[in-house]
């Protein structure tokens, strides 16, 4: 199966491979004691893989990766033959940090979307260009760095693409005001 | 007599000192009858221009259907879909490039007023086509209908030569 | 493809193609730097009908936000909506009766023929024929007719609710579906006779703008682009969503990477679609086309989802970020043809500019759906 290879792949970039495979909330047993005690343990996420409900979310893998770590992670994809879907952020405003989010399928008939996503802060987002070894991302970047002013290093041609030429301003950031 | 004479012409012809009032309105009348559209769709409504151009609708029962790709060689401007204000200076250029006598036709609410897309942080449209552009015909509708695009020409045929295809169902009603 | 003789960069010029050019399909720009015939380089630029769909999504509660899905594609606008309700329809737990489902599938494929039919003739056009326009137009303009009657708009509609449709498909739109099926038999024979079959056109088409697996891989390319360079890739088969699993169709793969091999796969596609149309018809169950328990105000859980659906165009994914408020925190829509698009600027170097503008009518483009 890709899905556990591509997965044990992607744990041998963190040093303790820890799978952590997410637990099926009941919802009826949810008492205010234990929805208390959940919210307790939400903060920020560790990075390393998680096994996700294809059926609830839509993807099988959802690896979150340290800045250093990308080019690594992106290389096993690339390695095991997946294709760029799309790349995009999130701007967690209230955390101070952009998220960046790969998103990878495959052509062939087993089933296996996977996410790679990682984090860097609000005030100095820096990235690398995975546009090394998928070409495709290119514009998907050239688009993240216009709507979010995530500047990806190494970029080839890192100018405005949908914006205008001379556009100096990143409208979804959650702070944009027109 | 002069051009004053002929109604409802808003669009000055560029006067001489000799007139020819009745070859101005006959002239007038030729080109109500024979626009040249400027083969220029931005968005949705541009498809519905092309569908009244094609065989069921048949924008040539009313001499409109000779789309001409470049601008020099057209007469109507139909601003067909959202203008951006990246494609704005495009638009300005097109128009200044159509040669005189000219008129502009604003397709679909975009072209009206924004449309759908005008919401509180928009940053990326104009909201409207009359923002930069002399607008005599607005059609409305997201998309309008080939029929409605259809009256839009039927109008600015009224408004170019005075001359009207039929008489106007509601205002015989009343007579 | 033969490689230009190569001239020293003074020789060499730029020629702007658009934003308003007739084989641009839109307010498409392309700089291309020339040498003689050749293109040597070409930079893409879109963005000139960029309308911030998805600063819209985060500002509009779920239920408004329905009728932008249809402005982004015109063309293929339900099959834009179907991603966009199953992404949000997951996420927060809504069950969809099977009647819509099946009456959903039914209109998609119908507007995947339209689309597919507008396409051909557009096509078709740039390569200088006017005629076969006028014919699918006129085939397009029955599926608007049936669309029209059960939907209310002739282009961009908006059907699809959270929890079902809009409204109920009645005994007059399944005659005139199931009469339009052996029409349009009919005309896709006509096609081939006047077009498929016509010498200048496959002379024009066989062997322009060669793309192999790797490179479509490495862009994402999806839809006939895919298909038609050998790879079988349809989300419909690979990743079943909806009812498509119970119906029978194929999916129509092409080896030559020719644009040729693309016209082929999306007119192989109408055939694919008809018999889509024509099974759910037979299949389609009795009962509710909404959900009575389907909420007026949506709250997906926090949490991030993701739906890939095949549009006319491709593969279409729907991100949703949600906070558990009753707009989105993110919505991301990737849209299909600006990875096909993508693929332009690498392979129309060293081609002649005729046939780089055959290879843009092959990608099938929609402009206003690249910029979104």
């Amino acid at each position: 199966m890709i899905a556990e290879t591509t997965k044990q792949a992607l744990q041998a970039l963190f040093p303790e491979p820890e799978p952590v495979v997410e637990e099926i909330v009941e919802a009826p047993a949810e008492t205010e004691e234990s929805a208390k005690e959940q919210k307790k343990e939400e903060g920020p996420r560790p990075n390393g893989v998680i096994e996700r409900d294809y059926k609830v979310h839509g993807y099988h893998i959802d690896a979150q990766v340290a800045v250093d770590q990308l080019i690594d992670a992106i290389q096993i994809l690339d390695d095991a033959e997946f294709f760029i879907e799309t790349i995009t952020g999130v701007d967690w405003i209230k955390e101070g940090e952009f998220e960046i989010i790969y998103d990878f399928s495959r052509y062939d008939f087993e089933v296996c979307r996977i996410v790679i996503r990682t984090r860097v802060s609000r005030e100095n987002p820096i990235v690398p260009t995975i546009t090394g070894i998928y070409a495709g991302a290119n514009w998907h970047e050239r688009e993240t760095h216009d709507f979010f002013g995530i500047k990806f290093e190494g970029h080839p041609h890192l100018i405005p693409l949908l914006l205008p030429e001379d556009a100096d301003f990143h409208p979804l950031r959650k702070d944009f005001k027109a | 007599m002069g051009a004053e004479n002929i109604p409802s012409i808003s669009e000055p012809v560029p006067s001489s000192i000799v007139q020819f009032a009745a070859a101005d309105k006959l002239i007038n009348i030729c080109r109500a009858n024979s626009f040249w559209p400027l083969t220029f769709g931005i968005a949705c409504c541009a498809i519905e221009m092309m569908a009244t151009g094609c065989a069921r609708f048949d924008m040539s029962r009313f001499g409109a259907e000779v789309f001409r790709p470049s601008p020099r060689q057209s007469d109507v401007m139909i601003v067909a879909g959202t203008i951006t204000k990246k494609m704005m200076p495009g638009i300005k250029t097109l128009y200044d490039q159509m040669p005189e006598p000219k008129w502009v036709m604003a397709l679909g609410n975009c072209a009206i007023s924004g449309g759908p897309f005008a919401f509180e942080g928009q940053y990326s449209i104009v909201l409207g086509a009359d923002q930069f552009l002399p607008v005599d015909v607005y059609v409305p509708g997201c998309p309008p209908r080939p029929e409605a695009l259809l009256q839009g020409i039927i109008e600015l045929e009224h408004k170019v030569s005075g001359w009207k295809r039929w008489k106007d169902p509601e205002a015989s009603a009343k007579a | 493809m033969s490689k230009p003789i190569q001239l020293g960069p003074d020789e060499t010029f730029v020629l702007n193609v658009g934003p308003q050019h007739p084989a641009t399909h839109g307010v498409l720009r392309v700089k291309m730097r020339m040498d003689g015939e050749y293109i040597v380089d070409s930079e893409t630029v879109i963005g000139y009908i960029h309308r911030m769909h998805e600063k819209m999504g985060e500002i509009k509660p779920y239920p408004q936000y329905l009728m932008n899905l249809s402005r982004m594609d015109y063309l293929g606008a339900v099959g834009y909506s179907h991603g966009h309700v199953l992404c949000v329809e997951k996420a927060a737990g809504i069950e969809v009766p099977e009647r819509a489902e099946y009456i959903r599938v039914i209109m998609v494929e119908l507007n995947r023929i339209a689309s597919h039919l507008f396409w051909f003739g557009a096509f078709v056009m740039d390569l200088g024929g006017f005629s076969p326009l006028m014919y699918a137009l006129q085939d397009r303009e029955h599926i608007l007719d049936m669309m029209e009657a059960v939907t209310g708009s002739r282009l961009t509609y908006c059907y699809f609710r959270f929890g079902g449709l809009y409204n109920d498909i009645d005994d007059q739109f399944i005659d005139a579906a199931r009469r339009f099926i052996p029409r349009m038999r009919k005309s896709l024979d006509k096609y081939d006779k006047l077009v498929t079959g016509n010498i200048i056109f496959r002379k024009r088409l066989e062997g322009n703008a060669f793309l192999s697996k790797e490179t479509c891989r490495k862009y994402g390319a999806s839809s006939a682009v895919a298909r038609g360079s050998g790879i079988n890739f349809d989300v419909r088969k690979n990743e079943p969503y909806s009812v498509y699993p119970e119906l029978d169709f194929e999916v129509p793969v092409f080896h030559e990477c020719d644009s040729l091999a693309r016209y082929n796969v999306r007119m192989a596609e109408i055939e694919q679609s008809l018999r889509i149309v024509e099974q759910a018809l037979d299949k389609l169950p009795d009962g509710l086309f909404m959900a009575e328990k389907a909420p007026k105000i949506i709250k997906p859980p926090a949490g991030d989802y993701y739906q890939a659906v095949e549009t006319a165009r491709g593969s279409f994914g729907v991100r949703l970020v949600s906070d558990g408020t009753k707009t989105p925190y993110r919505l991301k829509l990737r849209s299909p043809t600006y990875s096909n698009m993508h693929l332009f600027d690498e392979t129309c170097r060293g081609m002649m500019i005729m046939d780089a503008l055959a290879f843009m009518g092959s990608l099938d483009l929609v402009i206003p759906e690249i910029d979104r």
